[in-house]
């Protein structure tokens, strides 16, 4: 499927005199796209604009079809929208299954059978049915990333935006999320935006990376790794030409830059590209402040 | 484990529609104990739904738990569940908080019956601040812990606000009211406080996409006991109730309603102060 379900032209927003978005455009389809960038990049409030959360100063937004700069455009998205934000709070005292079932009245189920159906459904998919009756406060960091999870996929939403979703868990439950995430991707829009790049390396097919509020890379992830090849090296010691070096398990430093001619090259991965393409933005950016 | 024998296929249908003598249905089940033909032979004669419609329930039970005490409490006095779910996520309406409310306002009581003027002006300055500091604790980003989840979802803001407010006007002005009517002097005092108190509920909720509940609930307060203690010290506290104050203030909670009706859709986005 390539219908266009998110479009975002020359969107700007701005903190006082700060820019926290310049001329973003960007288009997303079906499928799950991963969105990366330091931070302070911009992306949480991307992701609050395509959210309905927050409204952008400039451009033009259209998520599924409607405009959120509306009242009614923004209703119509939150009907079709699973949101994780970076951080969130519990009402105190509600359980693991009270709180999700105060989000799903809030989503409009009011039917209290069919709405308990729903919360037990995205109970099991993230595996939280043993803790279903325990007060959030009680629940480990990992299992109350996984409920705010949970209630992104009450009624099985068109668009999912998931504001670093995977912090906090086990290797396990990173594991079972990106189940859990892959299948939704088959048929809904899914944006994650996360600093760990072997989650968008193991789920996306497509990567944008924000720097200064700005689209540094919009493309396939496959793409952004190729730009690395070729300056990735393995030393004996950091160089000074390296942009970034680190020792690895085996003793040996993994100098990331542009390598001397006779460099030990190895097989870019993604944190290395992406580690380029932000290092490099900062130096032409500061060639430019010079000039 | 399997057995060779099996129970006969008309002895199995009574068993399934509840028709068979006792002692034929308790060999029955011992036997279906260790016969997994049988029981699969069971599960086909017994009708689907009520069995589905019996597990959901088990699970119902087992995985929905009870409410707490205070939605128990709004659901026995008439509210949807959904509704007492609603009012039960923030904190004006958890036992703690109105046991802290009650316990202030009848301070404020016993002081303004013994105290003379000084427990006058306490119960005029406490009063009217209760359903500001309910407002306050209810609704926006310094109330609402999940505040983000709950703004992008479709649930009208307006709606929601007008239910909180309601709810937090409910659960405080007839308690005050009551309080009131114990006090000395003409009987309007026991009602005069509810113009300060709608005109600072209606500027707390104007002003909180701006700078926020608790800041603007804490302005109010302030504002509102520095006139009440410097009246009472001018002479008489209950001037700042008086029927210009009256009008005044009634315009303001107007201008302030009328600002948050216009302006609802801010109420649909994270504010400024968010």
């Amino acid at each position: 499927m390539n219908t266009t379900t998110v479009a975002l032209t020359d969107v700007g927003k701005s903190y006082g005199r700060a820019d926290a978005l310049s001329d973003v455009t960007l288009a997303l389809r079906p499928g799950i796209t991963g969105l990366l960038g330091p931070n302070g990049a911009g992306k949480t409030t991307m992701l609050r604009i395509l959210a309905t959360a927050l409204a952008a100063d400039r451009g033009t937004v259209e998520v599924l079809g409607s405009d959120p700069g509306t009242a009614t455009g923004r209703t119509a998205v939150r009907r079709r929208l699973g949101y994780v934000p970076q951080e969130t709070g519990f009402p105190r005292g509600f359980t693991a299954f009270s709180f999700l079932d105060y989000l799903a009245i809030l989503k409009e189920w009011s039917d209290a059978e069919t709405r308990h159906a729903e919360v037990r459904r995205v109970v099991e998919l993230v595996d939280l049915t043993d803790v279903a009756p325990k007060r959030v406060s009680a629940l480990s960091g990992g299992q109350r990333r996984r409920l705010v999870l949970a209630q992104a996929m009450i009624g099985q939403p068109d668009l999912l935006v998931l504001d670093e979703p995977t912090t906090g868990l086990d290797p396990a439950q990173r594991g079972r999320l990106r189940d859990v995430l892959g299948r939704a991707g088959e048929s809904a829009t899914v944006l994650i935006s996360t600093h760990q790049t072997e989650d968008v390396a193991a789920l996306c097919e497509r990567v944008v990376v924000l720097d200064g509020g700005r689209v540094l890379f919009d493309g396939a992830v496959t793409d952004l790794v190729r730009q690395a090849t070729g300056r990735v090296w393995m030393a004996d010691d950091r160089h000074p030409a390296a942009q970034h070096a680190w020792r690895t398990g085996t003793g040996r430093v993994r100098n990331v830059g542009d390598p001397p001619p006779d460099a030990e090259l190895i097989e870019p991965d993604l944190e290395d590209a992406y580690l380029l393409l932000v290092g490099d933005a900062a130096h032409d950016a500061g060639l430019e402040a010079v000039s | 484990m399997s057995t060779t024998w099996h129970v006969d296929a008309t002895a199995l249908a009574s068993y399934a529609e509840g028709r068979c003598a006792p002692v034929v249905g308790a060999s029955v089940e011992a036997h279906l104990m260790d016969c997994r033909e049988c029981a699969a032979a069971l599960r086909e004669l017994l009708p689907h739904e009520p069995v589905e419609r019996a597990w959901h329930a088990i699970r119902a039970h087992v995985e929905e738990p009870r409410p707490g005490f205070a939605e128990r409490l709004m659901t026995r006095l008439g509210l949807s569940t959904e509704t007492a779910r609603l009012l039960g996520a923030v904190p004006a309406f958890r036992g703690a908080w109105l046991l802290g409310l009650f316990t202030v306002l009848v301070f404020a009581g016993f002081a303004s019956l013994f105290a003379e003027d000084l427990g006058l002006a306490l119960f005029l300055v406490v009063a009217p601040l209760v359903p500001v500091a309910g407002v306050a604790v209810s609704f926006g980003g310094d109330a609402d812990p999940a505040h983000e989840l709950v703004t992008v979802t479709p649930y009208s803001s307006l709606r929601l606000l007008l239910l909180r407010t309601t709810g937090v006007l409910a659960t405080s002005v007839p308690v005050t009211v009551l309080l009131g009517l114990g006090l000395p002097g003409p009987a309007w005092l026991a009602v005069a406080w509810l113009t300060p108190a709608l005109a600072g509920v209606s500027l707390t909720l104007a002003l909180a996409p701006y700078v926020g509940t608790s800041t603007t609930a804490a302005v109010i307060g302030g504002t509102w006991s520095v006139a009440v203690l410097t009246a009472n010290r001018l002479g008489d506290p209950v001037e700042v109730v008086e029927p210009l104050m009256q009008v005044l203030l009634a315009a303001v909670a107007l201008v302030a309603a009328a600002a948050v009706l216009l302006r609802h859709s801010s109420l649909d986005l994270l504010g400024r102060h968010s």
